[in-house]
């Protein structure tokens, strides 16, 4: 199904009906779960997250831990088979969320301080309930907030968005427009990336792209796509205060 | 478990104090890549690339097949990627690997996402019959950026490989065997290479082509895809240190430097290649005459 | 459960006692037939037909989707002339809405259903998803009303995927959990309405709005069929105790697995018992008095291992702690079955508990 970009360049509006600049909106609940040592739910859109941490935990096996004196980040993606639109199940030996799980892990190991629970290893479980695009970013910024609720010590949020451009390859490259936060039918259609930041500005942690774009966008597209997560920085952080706040006043009544 | 052995704490420190005072340990420049060689195979479709100590075969074939009921005018084009013990004592045959799933993912994106081939040239009959093409990356030696050489091997060997030429009259589909008629090439949209750019103290210090001894010790690593026209095909920075936003698109005109030098390496290689094979095609040789 | 019970004999033996006691005593101050609070929502996902989520009190938490999608129905052997025949005659007359309800009846089949379960830490094909997703079809299946309302058309039909997700570690059995959370996202399942006819391509209406119930929500409370629900009921001693924490299953003689279903016009029926494996069997016995060598070293040492067996086995679990042995006695599986069915019993407490839940 190809999507109608054409009126893009009459109105600025997507199909949507949002501007290029803005983001879906975001939601976000921390500890939903009383079982798990941390949990969050996230919603970017349509796009629904729950994720919940196990650990700092004895690793469970013993292989390998006479080399290792940090803990060990574990990623597990679960995609339910009703979060798309037709219904289809995905194997846990699936290459792309394989990949998906080695880039989020080692993500977080560098924002992580692992040097404090040695011999030990932190997995991060992921439950995708439903998509609608972002779907690596929304994992992301569900996993911060679930091991803030943890409450492993950590350098900085890790938040991350998608960006997009306009441009499909050969027509109109040079009014193309970058686009902030797809939904799934724009990233069917449009060359896009996942940017992830932590550690203070434009310090990019991570970055994915897997369409093919001109060099030249590029930079109009990361540029963008710092703004979106310097938006989603402070959104995670209003989650995080909020839920904090929440957790005193009932310590004090 | 077999598992690549760490590198000593020395053997790190050495590392990273050199590479501090811009040396690398093998007296390269930091942007600097081993001495490649590419060679291919007596058979069309083979390619052997060796960066340094490290060394991959690609191997081209095809087969007829039925298409996809969804994707009905399209041909299959596979890549598979075999990580055996041969290469490394840490690969073990059968369970997949970290690397290996990276690996293919990484070729997967970079030739099989962007269409650098173009699987519509390979219908035959729609959604009745159509080629598979089939690559097989095999890894024989492994001393670091695996990745950057399969990518180059891959394409070199799409590039070399010659498919058996068909015949459709109505109904009736023939397929030629080499001796009968010439077999064609493939029809390639674009050639892109992938580049691996290593980074160590906090994004500061970025190296082209590590060994396996960069590699253990590197904070992060950013890969590439580019073709000659300036397309970036697939970029993945998983995790690892966090870098300057620009830095990376800096890096990424490094990346397109080194990918045209790719690019007319395996042109170069390629036409040698031809003019070796061709003598005049079938006819010389099929040619009765004799020297006398 | 593979994780061990963190209990010792003397606190096994304390539970137990407490627990056999008429009214039992319950560690958390419930009666016998109470449930510990839950907290439920249904249709929280906009892309699934029905869905569910439920949080139990010891904090895990399930959640299930429940998608259906039309399917090109595949010749059935050996009935396909009888299934032609009636078409034929469908399409002579007009058919008015009971018949092509009764029409439907005994054409569903067991494939249309598919149950898929997925718990963190397992694999698809370990015994205990597979062994949790054979008793939840089973349970669906075995009132017939379900499969025959995913018929369509003599050449189309729905298929269910029913997708269950467990999102916390097993702590407890989670076989409960599971049940209430497909019973609710099934009761909130909603299908297009179908504007076709007779043997037509089906075509439905794209409006949500006009959408039907898997499950009718008209008519009164009691005729209406609804899909079962399994409890987990435990027996200690004479007494029977309804969802059992994990304290309680550590020390029960025995723990079943009931399934009930509500079907159209009649009450409450059992359409699944089993009885399940109580971890109990796995802890530690206790040392009896005349056998503890630190307090009473002389007579002990001069037991052989025969009479130490005998000395124990006499013990019978008097004074100390032992796991339960053997089954259950049938008065009390009866009396469990009585329990649940019987009007204004548990089942109907927990259906209509489930029922009062908004979205």
């Amino acid at each position: 199904m190809p999507l109608d970009t054409s009126t893009y360049s009459l109105a600025h509006l997507r199909v949507d009906g949002r501007r290029w600049n803005e983001l879906r909106r975001v939601h976000g609940q921390i500890s939903t779960q009383a079982a798990a040592d941390g949990s969050s739910y996230f919603e970017m859109g349509n796009t629904k997250i729950i994720c919940t941490i196990a650990g700092p935990q004895e690793q469970r096996r013993g292989g390998n831990s006479g080399q290792s004196h940090d803990a060990k980040v574990e990623v597990e993606i679960g995609i339910a088979g009703f979060s798309g639109v037709d219904r289809k199940r995905r194997g846990r030996n699936d290459k792309r969320i394989q990949e998906m799980q080695h880039a989020i892990a080692s993500a977080f190991t560098h924002t992580l301080f692992t040097h404090l629970y040695p011999h030990s290893t932190i997995t991060i479980h992921l439950h995708v309930l439903s998509q609608d695009g972002a779907l690596l970013a929304a994992c992301i910024n569900a996993a911060t907030l679930a091991l803030i609720d943890a409450g492993i010590p950590m350098s900085d949020y890790t938040a991350a968005c998608t960006t997009g451009s306009t441009a499909s390859y050969a027509s109109n490259d040079e009014a193309a427009d970058p686009l902030l936060d797809l939904n799934s039918m724009e990233e069917q259609e449009l060359p896009f990336l996942t940017l992830g930041t932590s550690g203070g500005d434009d310090q990019v942690s991570l970055l994915i792209m897997e369409t093919r774009v001109q060099a030249t966008r590029l930079e109009a597209m990361v540029s963008v796509g710092l703004d979106g997560c310097r938006q989603i920085r402070s959104l995670l952080d209003g989650i995080v205060r909020a839920h904090g706040k929440k957790v005193l006043e009932a310590r004090v009544t | 478990m077999p598992r690549e052995a760490d590198p000593s704490t020395n053997e790190q420190a050495f590392l990273l104090s050199a590479l501090r005072e811009n040396i690398r340990l093998d007296g390269r420049a930091l942007d600097a890549y081993r001495p490649i060689s590419l060679s291919f195979g007596e058979d069309y479709g083979t390619a052997d690339v060796r960066i340094g100590k490290t060394r991959v075969r690609a191997t081209i074939s095809a087969d007829v097949v039925t298409p996809f009921v969804d994707r009905k005018f399209d041909g299959v084009f596979t890549i598979s990627t075999e990580l055996s013990p041969m290469a490394s004592p840490a690969f073990e045959v059968g369970r997949q690997d970290q690397t290996e799933i990276l690996l293919s993912r990484i070729l997967e994106k970079t030739v099989r996402r962007s269409g650098a081939l173009d699987t519509e040239s390979l219908c035959i009959v729609a959604g009745q019959k159509c080629f598979h093409i089939r690559a097989d990356i095999h890894v024989m030696d492994h001393d670091g950026n695996l990745v950057d050489a399969s990518c180059l091997a891959l394409i070199a060997a799409l590039l070399h490989f010659r498919r058996p030429d068909v015949e459709i009259k109505g109904e009736e589909v023939t397929v030629f065997s080499v001796r009968e008629r010439e077999p064609v090439k493939l029809a390639m949209q674009h050639q892109p290479f992938c580049v691996t750019t290593s980074c160590y103290e906090e994004g500061t210090i970025l190296l082209h082509d590590a060994t396996l001894l960069e590699e253990q010790c590197r904070e992060g690593d950013v890969l590439i895809s580019m073709n000659k026209f300036g397309e970036i095909c697939q970029i993945a920075k998983y995790g690892g240190a966090p870098m300057d936003g620009l830095s990376i698109l800096t890096c990424t005109n490094t990346v397109l430097e080194r990918v045209k030098i790719f690019d007319q390496l395996v042109k170069d290689r390629i036409a040698e290649d031809e003019k070796r094979r061709d003598v005049g095609g079938l006819i010389a040789e099929l040619s009765a005459e004799n020297d006398r | 459960m593979a994780n061990t019970i963190p209990l010792s004999p003397a606190e096994l033996s304390y539970l137990h006692t407490s627990l056999s006691q008429t009214p039992p005593i319950r560690p958390d101050g419930r009666s016998p037939t109470q449930f510990r609070p839950l907290v439920a929502e249904t249709d929280i996902l906009p892309s699934a037909n029905g869905s569910a989520r439920i949080c139990f009190a010891d904090g895990t938490e399930a959640i299930v989707g429940v998608k259906a999608e039309v399917e090109k129905s595949s010749a059935r052997p050996g009935a396909t002339t009888d299934d032609i025949f009636k078409n034929s005659r469908d399409q002579d007359g007009d058919v008015d809405v009971d018949r092509e309800e009764s029409d439907k009846e005994g054409k569903g089949r067991d494939e249309w259903l598919e149950i898929a379960i997925e718990i963190p830490g397992m694999r698809d094909d370990d015994s205990l998803p597979v062994f949790l997703s054979a008793m939840l079809t089973e349970a669906l299946l075995s009132d017939g009303g379900l499969k025959d309302r995913l018929w369509i058309n003599s050449r189309f039909h729905w298929r269910l995927y029913i997708d269950i997700l467990l999102l916390s570690q097993p702590r407890s059995y989670p076989l409960p959990l599971l049940s209430l959370t497909t019973h609710l996202a099934l009761i909130s399942t909603r299908i297009p309405a179908l504007i076709s006819e007779h043997d037509e391509d089906p075509l439905f209406n794209d409006d949500w709005e006009a959408s039907t119930f898997l499950y009718p929500r008209s008519g009164e409370l009691q005729a209406r069929s609804k899909p079962p629900v399994t409890l987990l009921v435990v027996s200690i001693g004479e007494a029977v105790l309804f969802d059992p924490s994990r304290d309680e299953l550590a020390v029960c003689d025995s723990a079943m697995a009931i399934s009930v279903a509500q079907s159209a016009g009649a009450g409450l029926k059992v359409v699944a018992l089993r009885m399940i494996d109580p971890p109990s069997r796995l802890t530690a016995g206790g040392v009896p008095q005349v056998l503890n060598s630190t307090s009473n070293p002389a007579a002990t040492a001069s037991l052989s291992p025969a009479e130490a067996l005998v000395l124990r086995e006499k013990d019978q679990g008097q004074t100390v702690w032992r796991p339960p042995r053997g089954g259950v006695r049938r008065a009390i599986i009866s009396r469990i079955i009585k329990m649940v069915v019987e009007n204004n019993g548990v089942g109907e407490e927990v259906i209509a508990g489930l029922a009062g839940v908004e979205a």
